[in-house]
């Protein structure tokens, strides 16, 4: 693992020193990628408080939209192992959703009845999969493209309330709204990213009416990368998800004003820290402004770091507390290949080091 | 005589405008309000540093020029008049509940956010959300009348609970979501799925496209109403009134939901 300056390899020492004259020299540095473990998110957040900056995740887009459902709508919520063991109905909903998952079929064990169910037998539905989806878990398919899943959802939630609508050859969706609610304890899984804002809205919905008749809850799968892990790290360090600012000195939550992105493309953040020690990410912005990036050694950037520090995957080179889907909390991952590389938790600590010793922000 | 604003230079940053309200500057001599600071990060820039200032009475607030990074113009007005003669940025007339906000320019993303009451007007384009709820609020506008004469982003009207909006350019997908009551006319071109998971209230839409198989049709709606209702707009827009004469036909909808709204198109 190395770090560089200007592309010229240094020591870690001043690769953090240049790192902090970066940031430091900033009105509104954003802090942007956040792909890292609890601790990365910690001093990540910190340190955007102390910089007077901004932070933001490379999966804001489809996190939010969870949230957003989540405090506008509400949602009713179950983890992987209440649908393995209670479960005798399962509606899988939208295409790819075990792709940063991929353990999780094993995991749900659907050709097993449940063992805590009254009936002991499961049936098992697959509403919009991709092809040869369905068949890995067993599904009956009822098709439906992407683009179509809004309406889809819409004619089955009306089925299910038993509305009349203009919907031709919805036998389908009326047939499987009396299996959904002859249910005893049904799950409806299904994954943000696959699905827009009012689609997911549509759909926990569907489900809060189920509920009306029998017991109906959700398996909502998040993006990989303990992403769900720094979504609640921000949330107990400043009270809001990703998209948080502190310009003012306060944490202030705007999702439209700390998209990272658009900060850097509207000229607003003339700094920028980027974190991805998941995956070899690099920011989708355009505009050049000044980056220092703890990213993996083979991160392929659209214009040279000003400064660059490989750092180790959280699980794979260092043990790492991340955001389990699986048990739906926090788990420690041991590392599976421990070596020496840095943790983005370090590397943030050497830069604020660096920043107390040298230029306060403003 | 109105308080004027001229900006006298390009904001290098965004700004919160919110605390320019006729209430706020009512007791403050030309001083105090050159020196309220309106930076949004650890750099300080002040009315005075922005603007220059020509004295009057705050009850009516003119900017001379306005700019995509004027957040939060008329955010909290409750009486008065503020006029931008330009664009605003996010937050234009947020959560006002009195007077009145005209924009001449564009403005940005959830312009009318939460507003109860008063009269906003904007003579260009707004972004997206216009109207609608912001992070983990429940509801959307919840009074006044939201004129707006350019076209409308994505889900414009979202979350509307009471009041009108009418926008006389186009308006983006969604229209009109989670529409819980209140009325919302849109007299261009209107992008895909109207009315997703409208519980009650009113669309009207003169260019609809093809709605949802959640909207059942009820045919010819033969009422006085919409002719009162076109007699009220008159004064904001002839083509609204005109849209409201002419018959239209009703669908009823969001099925998926309670289905006590309605989306009215030309019969």
């Amino acid at each position: 693992m190395k770090a560089f300056v200007d592309g010229a390899a240094v020591g870690l020492d001043a690769a953090a020193a240049a790192a902090a004259r970066v940031l430091g020299a900033a009105r509104l540095p954003v802090i942007a990628g956040l792909g890292t473990d609890v601790a990365g998110a910690r001093a990540a957040i910190a340190l955007a408080e102390k910089l007077r900056g901004a932070y933001d995740h490379l999966a804001s887009d489809v996190l939010l939209r969870d949230i957003d459902v989540m405090r506008q709508a509400g949602r009713i919520l179950t983890t992987a192992n209440d649908v393995r063991l209670r479960a005798d109905c399962v509606l899988f909903v939208g295409p790819k959703l075990f792709e940063s998952l991929p353990d999780l079929p094993k995991h749900l064990d659907l050709a097993a009845p449940p063992r805590l169910s009254v009936t002991k037998t499961r049936k098992v539905f697959w509403l919009g999969a991709s092809r040869g989806e369905a068949a890995q878990v067993g599904a009956t398919e009822i098709a439906a493209s992407p683009s179509s899943l809004p309406q889809v959802l819409a004619n089955l939630r009306a089925a299910v309330l038993e509305r009349k609508t203009r919907a031709n050859g919805a036998q389908k969706l009326v047939e499987l709204a009396a299996q959904l609610k002859a249910a005893h304890f049904g799950v409806v899984v299904c994954a943000a990213d696959s699905l827009d804002r009012l689609t997911i809205e549509m759909l926990h919905g569907l489900v809060v009416d189920l509920n009306e008749k029998t017991r109906f809850t959700t398996l909502a799968l998040g993006p990989g990368g303990n992403a769900l892990g720094v979504v609640q790290t921000s949330g107990w360090m400043t009270g809001f998800p990703v998209r948080t600012g502190f310009g003012r000195g306060y944490p202030e939550h705007d999702i439209w004003r700390f998209d990272a992105n658009r900060m850097v493309e509207a000229d607003e953040a003339d700094a920028a820290l980027w974190i991805s020690a998941y995956r070899a990410e690099a920011p989708q912005w355009n505009r050049r402004i000044p980056l220092v990036a703890l990213a993996k050694p083979q991160t392929r950037f659209a214009y040279p770091p000003r400064v660059k520090i490989e750092v180790g995957t959280p699980g794979e080179d260092h043990d790492a507390i991340e955001f389990s889907q699986e048990i739906a909390t926090f788990a420690l991952a041991r590392a599976k290949n421990a070596s020496n590389a840095p943790r983005v938790a370090d590397v943030i600590g050497r830069i604020e080091q660096n920043l107390a010793k040298g230029s306060e922000a403003c | 005589m109105t308080l004027v604003l001229t900006p006298k230079v390009t904001p290098p940053q965004r700004l919160d405008l919110s605390a320019l309200l006729p209430h706020l500057l009512a007791d403050k001599s030309s001083k105090e309000i050159a020196a309220i600071d309106l930076a949004t990060t650890c750099e300080k820039i002040t009315v005075g540093d922005l603007f220059r200032i020509r004295a009057g009475s705050a009850e009516e607030i003119r900017f001379e020029d306005g700019s995509e990074r004027f957040d939060g113009v008329g955010q909290g007005l409750n009486r008065g008049r503020i006029l931008v003669a330009g664009d605003a940025g996010i937050n234009a007339g947020r959560k006002m509940s009195g007077g009145e906000l005209v924009i001449s320019g564009n403005v940005g993303p959830y312009a009318g956010s939460a507003m109860a009451g008063g009269r906003l007007e904007i003579l260009g384009n707004a972004g997206d959300f216009l109207a609608a709820p912001r992070e983990g609020e429940l509801n959307g506008m919840s009074g006044g009348l939201l004129v707006l004469r350019g076209a409308a982003g994505l889900r414009a009207g979202d979350r509307l609970r009471r009041g009108t909006i009418l926008i006389e350019g186009g308006a983006g997908d969604w229209l009109g979501s989670r529409l819980i009551a209140g009325t919302l006319v849109v007299l261009g071109r209107a992008g895909m799925s109207p009315g997703y998971l409208m519980r009650r209230g009113t669309i009207v839409l003169a260019k609809p496209p093809a709605l949802a198989a959640t909207f059942v049709d009820c045919g010819q709606f033969a009422s006085s109403f919409p002719a009162v209702f076109g007699r009220f707009l008159l004064p904001e827009s002839r083509g609204a009134a005109r849209l409201f004469r002419a018959p239209l036909r009703r669908f009823a909808g969001d099925m998926a939901v309670l289905g006590k709204g309605e989306i009215f198109v030309p019969a």
